[in-house]
């Protein structure tokens, strides 16, 4: 088991600009094996210039790794301009002590990030696998595809200890999603698969659905019209109102299903 | 254009227009020109490799509003083919929709100088313009979209040939454009009303058949000397059983005479027009109906525009088509109308190997270039993006050169291949300088370029060379399609642009125009008609319209004198 602590230097944050410093270059993936100074070699960006991880990040690293599975990465310091964080990792562990900047977790397929704040945008886009987990809220398209893409999350777990943006899970077609407060308007918008619940409230969820399954339990505010009852179901003890739509995808392609209090 | 003395030395040269079929030659160049001698060069060392002239594209979607739309309306293509800036370069990005910088950057890594912008948008062309600017190394024109012209449909209800030609050359003048394009005739403007319409259907708002636009804009155009001749993009695209429709186009043109030693009509990306049977279902390869016409007929030349498997954008002036097409895929789809003169649609498609239509249409651009007999009638191209990247092309070099490579991919297609294409059947391979004829010199020479420098090797001709990483004996075909990708140099105007497979110079390339010369009196009285369709109708005022100089910084004019 080998443990990376990566810190970034006040230097680094404290700019009026705050620049931005994109690490999809250290991953657990990418650092197996590595001696602390050939992490501290690693290029990453900051805004636009490549730099060395050592120029950005005071690192340390206590144990061996024979692989990615066995490496842990901690992320200290002031991670708010920190983007990229785990984007596209396989296996193996990161922990980001603070809120993180936007594409955490972003096509990752494998492993777990746990974030000990708040995520901003795209925490988790078209993510394959693996699992996030984000203690404080997450901004906007949490899951969801990139601009343009047909395609959202496919696979893997995400929960949010807080509430999530607009347009949470976009064009997602597999997976699971665990909101424990609120998610802004239109969650699983275009969805095709895969499971979203929220603990709190939504507005508007489910617009364009084809498929896939959203649990709402608190309130929906602005329910979409063209859902249509069911009937009821119960879920853990309690009643639910089952929804089939989106029907303004035509009645052939509303297989999508949502569950209201 | 760089001064100073290049040798390249021992390198094995096509040079089909000059009769050069790999032989071991020296060229020289002077000034950025072929010159017979050079005293004291700086010399490249080409031993045993191919040396062909500049690649010269005679059908590509490159620069202009569509493409321009294309790109704001599919972010995720702009993902692909992410690089970064060098200490040379801009930052590329794009696949089927690249940066005007990785448009030139990879056109000149794959040895291509001259690229031609196939489908300009006369109320456009600023536009078009000022992004041919933008794209490095290459030299370029683009083509105006006269076809759907109110002006034109006019003209030819009303039989007036003459002012006809007033017109074309009016327009051809205004927008620094190089020739006649034509797209969908009536189509276009019948899609206005959300219709589409055939060859011999009259096209009601002016009482005209696109039968008769065509042949009446080829008669406009032979009354110029006029490099290239129209342009055409032929009715239906796309449709089953198209193939008739073609064929019968090209009979339209038979006895117009051309006022140069060439075609009277160029057809492109013929792979879309050569379908057979009624619906999807029965959908099947009439290349070969095609190919006989062509082989049999000396009046018309084609591009096979073929296809690349995955994903693309596809854009045309056709809007009814990329309606039809947003239909099939229920994907994105944009649409533009540009007043008096033509429209455009956009939409994504993916061509898959296990579609059985897609797998048809694969084979099918691939059978055009295998069943006409002379390379002189023929180019490659994949109409960028609408059939495929043109960053594909070193595919399609491999499959014509080798029946291994069409039969092992052939394999991974859907099965319908060996029932409705004759692909498989098929055992010609092309050799080098078959690929230099359809790749450099048989587009040079339908657009007319060769006599200005292009397209060959000639003394006398740009310094515009591709020296690619390949022995002339190399059978594999892996090997064939890597180095047609990347060459070793590329030269342009005397300059090394590309070494190894990177750019390493980005000069700025000129764009040739056209200036057809009219008789002052015709267009006079042409004149009066325009600007009345400029007063009531067209949201510019006439001394608007024209594109200013300033727009080509790197100006090469071609004269096209009266005729008759």
């Amino acid at each position: 088991m080998q443990t990376i602590k990566l810190k970034i230097k006040e230097e680094v944050t404290s700019g009026v600009a705050k620049i931005p410093v994109e690490v999809d270059s250290l991953t657990p993936d990418t650092l197996a094996g590595k001696t602390e100074a050939e992490i501290k070699a690693v290029k990453v960006w900051w805004g636009n210039k490549e730099e060395n991880t050592g120029d950005l990040f005071d690192v340390s690293v206590e144990g061996e790794a024979g692989s990615a599975e066995e490496v842990k990465i901690v992320l200290e310091g002031d991670l708010s301009r920190v983007k990229h964080i785990g984007d596209g990792m396989n296996a193996g562990e990161i922990e980001a002590l603070g809120d993180v900047d936007m594409h955490c977790g972003a096509m990752m397929s494998g492993g777990k990030i746990t974030v000990k704040g708040c995520a901003d945008c795209w925490a988790g886009r078209e993510m394959h696998g693996g699992e996030l987990v984000i203690e404080g809220d997450a901004g906007d398209n949490l899951c969801a595809m990139y601009r343009g893409e047909m395609t959202g999350m496919t696979g893997g777990k995400v929960t949010v200890g807080g509430s999530a943006g607009e347009c949470v899970a976009q064009n997602m077609a597999g997976g699971e999603i665990e909101i424990k407060g609120n998610a802004y308007i239109l969650t699983g918008l275009n969805m095709k698969g895969g499971k979203i619940t929220i603990e709190g409230d939504a507005v508007m969820p489910g617009a364009d659905m084809t498929g896939g399954k959203i649990t709402v339990k608190g309130n929906v505010r602005d329910m979409i019209p063209s859902f249509r009852l069911e009937g009821t179901e119960s879920i853990e003890g309690e009643e639910y109102k089952k929804y089939t739509g989106d029907l303004a995808m035509t009645e052939k392609k509303a297989k999508g299903v949502l569950y209201v209090k | 254009m760089v001064e100073g003395e290049l040798l390249i030395r021992n390198g094995v040269v096509y040079d089909p227009i000059n009769g050069v079929k790999g032989e071991k030659k020296d060229i020289c160049i002077r000034d950025g020109k072929v010159v017979e001698e050079v005293k004291n060069p700086k010399i490249i060392d080409a031993e045993g490799r191919v040396v062909m002239p500049g690649g010269v594209d005679i059908h590509s979607h490159i620069a202009g509003g569509k493409v321009n739309s294309g790109r704001l309306f599919r972010p995720e293509d702009g993902r692909k083919g992410v690089k970064a800036r060098t200490k040379v370069c801009r930052p590329e990005s794009g696949y089927s929709v690249p940066n005007t910088f990785a448009t030139g950057y990879r056109y000149a890594r794959m040895g291509y100088t001259f690229v031609m912008e196939a489908a300009m948008p006369p109320l456009a062309a600023r536009h078009t313009h000022e992004e041919l600017v933008d794209i490095p190394i290459l030299d370029n024109a683009a083509l105006p979209l006269l076809d759907n012209n109110w002006m034109t449909m006019e003209y030819v209800k009303s039989g007036d040939m003459d002012l006809l030609a007033a017109y074309i050359a009016w327009m051809i003048k205004a927008t620094k454009g190089f020739g006649v394009k034509i797209v969908n005739p009536g189509g276009t403007e019948m899609w206005g009303w959300g219709k589409n319409c055939s060859l011999n259907d009259t096209v009601p708002t002016f009482d005209v058949t696109p039968a008769e636009i065509i042949k009446g804009l080829a008669e406009a155009n032979e009354k110029f000397d006029m490099p290239h001749s129209i342009h055409v993009h032929t009715n239906m695209l796309g449709h089953p059983g198209n193939f008739e429709i073609t064929k019968e186009t090209y009979d339209l043109v038979k006895g117009v005479k051309a006022a140069k030693g060439r075609q009277v009509m160029h057809t492109t990306h013929t792979q879309f027009h050569s379908y057979g049977g009624t619906n999807w279902g029965d959908f099947e390869s009439k290349a070969d109906a095609i190919a006989d016409y062509i082989n049999q007929n000396d009046h018309a030349t084609i591009d096979i525009g073929s296809i690349i498997l995955g994903d693309t954008t596809t854009m045309t002036a056709d809007g009814p088509m990329e309606y039809s097409l947003y239909q099939i895929t229920g994907r994105k789809w944009t649409n533009h109308d540009v007043e008096l003169e033509t429209g455009s649609g956009i939409t994504p498609f993916l061509y898959s190997g296990k579609s059985p239509v897609n797998t048809i249409q694969w084979a099918i651009g691939q059978e055009l270039a295998l069943l006409v007999k002379d390379p002189w009638k023929l180019a490659l191209t994949t109409d960028h993006p609408n059939a495929g990247p043109f960053i594909g092309y070193p595919i399609l070099i491999s499959m014509l050169m080798s029946k291994k490579r069409r039969d092992e991919s052939a394999e991974d297609m859907h099965k319908v291949i060996y029932d409705r294409a004759a692909l498989p059947s098929i055992d010609r391979e092309y050799d080098l300088n078959e690929i230099a004829i359809i790749t450099r010199g048989m587009t040079a020479k339908a657009l007319g370029l060769h006599e200005h420098g292009k397209g060959h090797l000639g003394v006398g001709a740009d310094g515009d060379v591709a020296i690619y990483d390949m022995s002339p004996e190399e059978r594999d075909a892996g090997k064939i399609q890597k180095a047609f990708l990347n060459t070793k140099y590329t030269i342009k105007g005397g300059e090394i642009v590309v070494k190894d497979g990177e750019v390493v110079a980005t000069p700025a390339g000129k764009t040739y125009f056209v200036t057809p010369e009219c008789d002052d009196k015709l267009t006079d009285e042409m004149m009066v008609k325009l600007k009345d369709k400029f007063d009531h109708y067209y949201s510019v005022t006439f001394n608007n319209y024209a594109v200013q100089d300033a727009y080509v910084p790197n100006p090469y004019e071609i004269k096209a004198p009266w005729r008759s």
